[in-house]
Formats: structure tokens, sequence, C-alpha cells
């Protein structure tokens, strides 16, 4: 029982990543019906970023708290900037473009930013060492440990999810991103800048995803140009299972797919060797039974 | 026989397409001579050993084929190869086998054509899933590996876990099968979905393949792969001889590159007549518009399967032979990013035509050879190239011509092979 309370928080923390990443991935769809690929590498040039805000800006001997507040400074001043930079150059001139277009052009901007980080990043070419800022004992709650960054995981996937809900309920913004998302052409004639708030969701999912990536960094204590890839599906599967479009549904289905990866990993037959195939196999199932994931409306062709 | 030119004359004259100009004799002439300094032109290329001095040669072939273009001949040109499509045809075949005695007995450049030969086939049978039909495959490259896996077990491998070997004509029929077998059950319960959804779905089956070949040992001998297989031998003919042509003696890889030919000719044949069936032009429908398609009558469901079947069997087929031409497999070779290389071959040439996959494949391996300098950005510059067709030339460097004559009016999202634009909620039941 207890190693089966252990696996649940494990899986509690890589879901809590997946969640971060997740809701990049829906509000991105909801609003322009893209799956931007290149998300999962928005996480990785953020912890990118953070890591040379570390090297060459934070000045040696500043107190930790103060180091990591810069590195995510950073890490989300990167992160941002090169999901602007694809949004206007990349995707904003197809939008009205057949639906393959984007598709395609996200699959060249993941690979961009992937082989970018590799050949121009000193020394990326092999994982390179991150700052482990946060430091000290593992924590006992029960008979349960988790670490200090794991914990800061958690919480902040928690903290960063209700003020994004609140942050759409409640402000001037987040209720022009809802009208965007229902309908933009109605929108724009009700005088929403609707370009705007295409590229304020872009910088709010690549702010989150960067926050993702420095503590999953710090956690692992190394960072490498290929973490992205992998986590942007794994992090899409989320977003697809809690029903994609839905920020509930988003964080939801993060943390269900870390505690399957996670408890498949662990109490199948061979299954670390199948450690990537359980997200797939979660993926392909809900889209063959429930298109709409978990929360998702069902929804009809419009014609 | 001046009654015979007369008639083609005005069998031509009645047909929508004959705007061509020029007296037939002249016209073949020049069919045939365009073909014989494509070749001319290529080998030239191909003699070019410096980077630098080959990044000249590109920038002065493309500055010619711009000036053809905007000098009017190219559109001339391209409605002489449509009026004597036979005869261009037949002068290609020819160019093509004549490739290997251009090359002084060196074996290096044949080898590369052919792989571009296995290649080809591929992107061709992808042509067909993403080209005609319109469902992006993420993951075509399993396919290819499943044909790959099925020659190399069948076809007597020394490091392989099945003692049998079976002939080749029986190994390359039963892995196209297989092939498309497994086309059809990952096709079954995803081709329901449309789009975006469905290039993930497929994206995560081809890494299920990869990690499946990688860890089913009993069958693949997982990370090692399966090694040591013989060459062909179809009847008294060894592939891997050095055989006596014509006084002049061709590099064993010769014999494959022949056999690329072959069947490189049998998938465009599959293909051409597919495009130009009912069942092409259902595709093409489902492509611009499903729900409309489906109202049409079409059996969207069944259709699609069989683009993802004949897509499948195609990758198969050439994943068997090319099995043979390297002699070994393993999970390495099938990685997300040859299924992104093969998209990129078709998306580059033109969805959904012919000279598009060909000239799509051509250009994916040669630059990279030419090019050893930029070795180290060749992705980088690959996913540039993405984003720019994507942005500028969606239609590929050789657009499809049916679908720029039938589309160009008043549609601003026909014409470019890649669907209708994104509308609404994508997933349907």
């Amino acid at each position: 029982m207890s190693q089966f309370l252990q696996q649940f928080a494990n899986g509690l923390v890589l879901g809590s990543t997946y969640a971060l990443i997740a809701l990049g991935y829906t509000m991105v769809y909801g609003i322009i019906q893209l799956i931007n690929f290149a998300h999962g590498e928005i996480f990785m040039v953020g912890a990118f970023g953070g890591l040379a805000t570390f090297s060459w800006i934070v000045p040696d001997g500043t107190p930790a708290p103060v180091a990591l507040a810069m590195i995510l400074v950073g890490a989300i001043v990167t992160s941002v900037l090169a999901a602007v930079l694809m949004e206007r150059l990349a995707y904003r001139p197809l939008r009205n473009a057949p639906r393959l277009a984007p598709l395609i052009t996200a699959i060249g901007v993941s690979i961009v930013l992937q082989e970018g980080v590799r050949l121009f990043y000193p020394g990326a070419k092999t994982a390179l060492p991150f700052p482990r800022l946060i430091s000290g004992e593992s924590l006992s709650i029960g008979e349960v440990t988790i670490g200090r960054v794991a914990l800061a995981q958690i919480l902040t996937a928690a903290v960063l999810t209700v003020g994004l809900t609140l942050f759409i309920r409640r402000t001037r913004t987040g209720k022009a991103m809802r009208a965007t998302a229902e309908d933009p052409q109605t929108a724009q004639l009700m005088g929403i800048n609707v370009d705007r708030i295409i590229v304020i969701t872009f910088v709010i999912g690549a702010a989150l995803a960067a926050v993702a990536g420095v503590l999953q960094g710090m956690r692992f204590g190394q960072i490498d140009f290929r973490m992205g890839f992998l986590m942007g599906i794994k992090a899409f599967t989320a977003a697809v299972l809690g029903g994609v479009g839905n920020l509930a549904g988003a964080v939801l289905g993060g943390f269900l797919l870390g505690l399957v990866e996670v408890l498949a990993t662990e109490y199948l037959p061979l299954g670390s060797a199948w450690k990537d195939v359980w997200a797939f196999v979660v993926l392909i199932g809900i889209l063959v039974f429930r298109p709409s994931g978990l929360l998702g409306e069902r929804v009809a062709a419009k014609v | 026989m001046s009654r015979l030119t007369a008639s083609w004359h005005k069998r031509a004259e009645t047909l929508p397409w004959a705007r061509a100009a020029g007296p037939t004799w002249l016209q073949i002439a020049a069919v045939v001579s365009i073909v014989g300094g494509v070749l001319a032109v290529t080998v030239v290329g191909l003699a070019i050993e410096e980077s630098n001095s080959f990044i000249v040669y590109l920038a002065v072939v493309s500055a010619a084929v711009i000036a053809l273009q905007l000098s009017g001949l190219g559109r001339w040109i391209s409605e002489t190869f449509t009026s004597h499509s036979r005869i261009a045809a037949v002068a290609g075949v020819a160019a093509a086998v004549a490739f290997p005695f251009t090359q002084g007995g060196s074996g290096y450049w044949v080898r590369v054509f052919a792989s571009i030969g296995v290649f080809a086939v591929a992107a061709l049978g992808l042509n067909v899933v993403v080209g005609l039909a319109g469902l992006l495959d993420l993951g075509y490259v399993a396919f290819f590996g499943v044909g790959a896996y099925t020659g190399a077990l069948l076809g007597g491998a020394r490091l392989g876990t099945i003692d049998v070997q079976l002939p080749f004509p029986a190994v390359v029929l039963i892995g196209g099968a297989v092939a498309a077998g497994v086309g059809v059950i990952i096709g079954a319960p995803t081709l329901r979905l449309r789009g975006d959804y469905l290039a993930i779905v497929t994206l995560g089956f081809g890494e299920i393949f990869r990690i499946t070949v990688n860890n089913w040992t009993g069958l693949t001998r997982g990370p090692n792969g399966v090694a040591g297989i013989p060459d062909l031998v179809v009847g008294p003919f060894d592939f891997g001889e050095r055989h006596e042509l014509f006084g002049i003696s061709l590099a064993g890889f010769t014999n494959y590159y022949f056999l690329e030919i072959v069947l490189l000719l049998g998938a465009i044949l599959v293909f051409t007549r597919m495009d130009q069936s009912r069942i092409g032009r259902a595709w093409v429908a489902i492509r611009e518009d499903e729900t409309a398609a489906e109202a049409m009558g079409i059996n969207t469901t069944r259709l699609k399967l069989l683009a993802f079947a004949i897509g499948a069997a195609m990758a198969g087929v050439a994943g068997t032979v090319n099995s043979h031409v390297t002699s070994q497999v393993s999970p390495d070779s099938y990685t997300f990013i040859e299924s992104i290389l093969l998209v990129a071959a078709v998306v580059l040439g033109g969805m959904g035509t012919v000279p598009g996959a060909l000239l799509g494949s051509t250009l994916l391996f040669v630059i990279p050879e030419k090019l050893r300098a930029f070795q180290q950005s060749r992705l980088l510059l690959f996913g540039i190239a993405l984003i720019l067709i994507m942005r500028f030339r969606p239609q590929g460097l050789i657009p499809s011509r049916r679908r720029t004559r039938e589309l160009q009016a008043d549609d601003p999202s026909g014409g470019d092979g890649l669907g209708a634009p994104r509308a609404g909620p994508v997933p349907v039941e």
C-alpha cells in the first residue's frame, strides 16, 4: 500500500508538468484550432533560457531564492519571445490556409527550435547540468516521501492553474479570449483585437511551459535539447484526454496521464520498457472512443 | 505516316489541353532533348566535388528554371510534355537506364540513386495518403519498417530469428501484404478522426512500432536488429555480382538500381491509374470537403481505409527491397524524423503529383550528399524549408496541374492539395 501511495505521488508530480504544458496546447487549440506541435519545444527553450540566465546573468553568490526568481524570469522571457516570433512569422500568415499547412509548419518550427538549440547553444549537443536551486531534505508525509522540487512542481501547477482560471473568468482580456474562442469574426465585430488576443494566448502558454521547463530541469539536474518533443506529445495527449479547449480538462488530463504512466510502468509486466507507449495507447483509446475527451462537449461538424 | 501525323494533329486540336504550339515532330524532338538535357545537367552537377561550387550550380539551375517559367517557355514545355506523355515517359526511363553508364564504372551515385528509388516508391505511397486523400500520416515510416523486417526475416538473414528463405517475389508480395494489413488495423479505428488528430495518432503508432521492434527481441532481436540479409538472387541472376554490359563493367549496385527503376515504374503506374480513376476523384473530394463528399454518396471510411492500405503496401514493398539493399535492419532506421523526411519530400515536390514526389525525394537525398559542409545543420535547414514552403509555395515545386485548373477559379482554399481550410471543431463522430 505504501508503495502504491508513493507511486501515486510520483504520478502527480509527473502529471503536474504535463498539466502546465497541456494548458498551452488547449488554449491555443481553443482559439485557433491549431495543434501547436512546437509547444513542447517552447518548454525546452524555456529550460535553456533559464540555464542561460543562470550561467551568464546571475552573479556568483546570489542567494538561491533570488537566483531562482531571475532564472524564472529569464526562462519566461526566452519562451515568450520564441512563441511570439513563431506566431508572427510562421502561423499568422497561414491563419486562413488549408488545415494541413499550419500543421506541417508546426513540425518545421519544432525542428528549427530543436536544432537551433542543439547547434547554437554552447555545449547543448549533450545534456547540460541544471542548477538545483531548491535544495534540502525530502519531505515525508505519512509513508510517502516527496522531494522539495517535486512538491514545488505540484504546488506551482495548482497555483498557476487557479490563477489562469481566475484570469480567464474575471478579467476583460480573459473575457475577450473566451469571445474569440467562441467566434473570432463576431468577436472582431465587437471591437476585440483578435490578433492581439491570439498573441496573448501564445504568451500565456509559453510562460506556463517555461516555468514547467525550469522546474523539470531542477528536478532532474540536467536538460537536453530533446526533452521537449516527447513531453509535448504527452502533454498534447493530456489535453485531448481532458477535452481539447477545456482548461480544467487539460489539468485533469495531465494528472491522470501522469498517474497512468507511473502506475503502468510500475505494475504492468515489462512496464518500464514500454514506458513511452502508455501515453500513445491512452491517446488512441480516447480519440477512438471519446474524441471530445473527458470534460469536452460533443460537437458536430459545421458545414 | 503523314496521315497518322495528321490524325494526331486533329486529335490534339480537339482536346482541351492541346494548346502546345509547333508541329508534332518538333514537340517530340523537344521532349526527347529536354529529357536528355536534364540527364546531362544532373550528371554534370553530380560530378561537382566541392560544396561551394555545387551551391553556384544549384543557383544557376534554379535561375534557368525560373527564367524558363517567366519567359512562358516553361508553360509550353509542360504542355508539350502533357500532350506527349508517353514519349516523355519512354524518354525518362531511357535516361534513367542510361544514367549508370555515365558514371564510368563508379558505383557511388548509382548507389545513392538506388536509395532514392526506394525512398521515392515510399514517397509515392505517402503521396496517395497525403496528396490524394489528404490524410496526414506522421508515422508512415512504420509501414516501411514492417516491410523491411518482413523482408529481412523471410529473406534468409544470417542473423535472423526465423530460419526460412522464401523466393524474392514471394517475400515482396508478403511484405506489401503485411504492411497493408497493418495499415488496415491502424486505419480502421482511427480514420474516423479528422485532420490534425489523425496526424498525432499516426505519429503515436509510428512510435509504438519503433518501441515494439526494440522490445520484441524474440522476433526482431531488439536494438541489435536483423543483419546479414543476403543479396537477392532471382533465378540464375545474383544481384550482388558485377555484371558486364556492352563492354562496361557495372558495380553490384547497378543491379539494384535497375530493380528500383522497375519498382518505381510499378509505383508510378499504380499512382497514376488510381489518381485518374473514380477512386482517385473520390479521394480528392474527401480531401477537399469530407462532409460534402459523404453527402454525395462517397463511402468515406472505406475509401480512406483503401488509401491507407495502398500507401502502406507501397511502403512495405519498398521496405522489403531496401532490406536486401542495406543488408541489415534495425529500429533506429524508423524514427519520427524519417517519417517527416518522407512528408517533406512529398510537400517539397508537390502534393498529389508523380514528378513532385520524384523531385522531392531526389532533392532531399542529393543536396545533403553534396553539401557535406552543412551536414551539421541539415535538419535545421530542412525545418526552415518546411516553414518557407508552406508560407510561400504550399502547392510545392511541381504543383498538380489538374488541381490548379479545377480549383483556381475563385476558391481561395483550393488548388494547393492541402484540403479545405480549418473550420469549426475537428473531431466528428
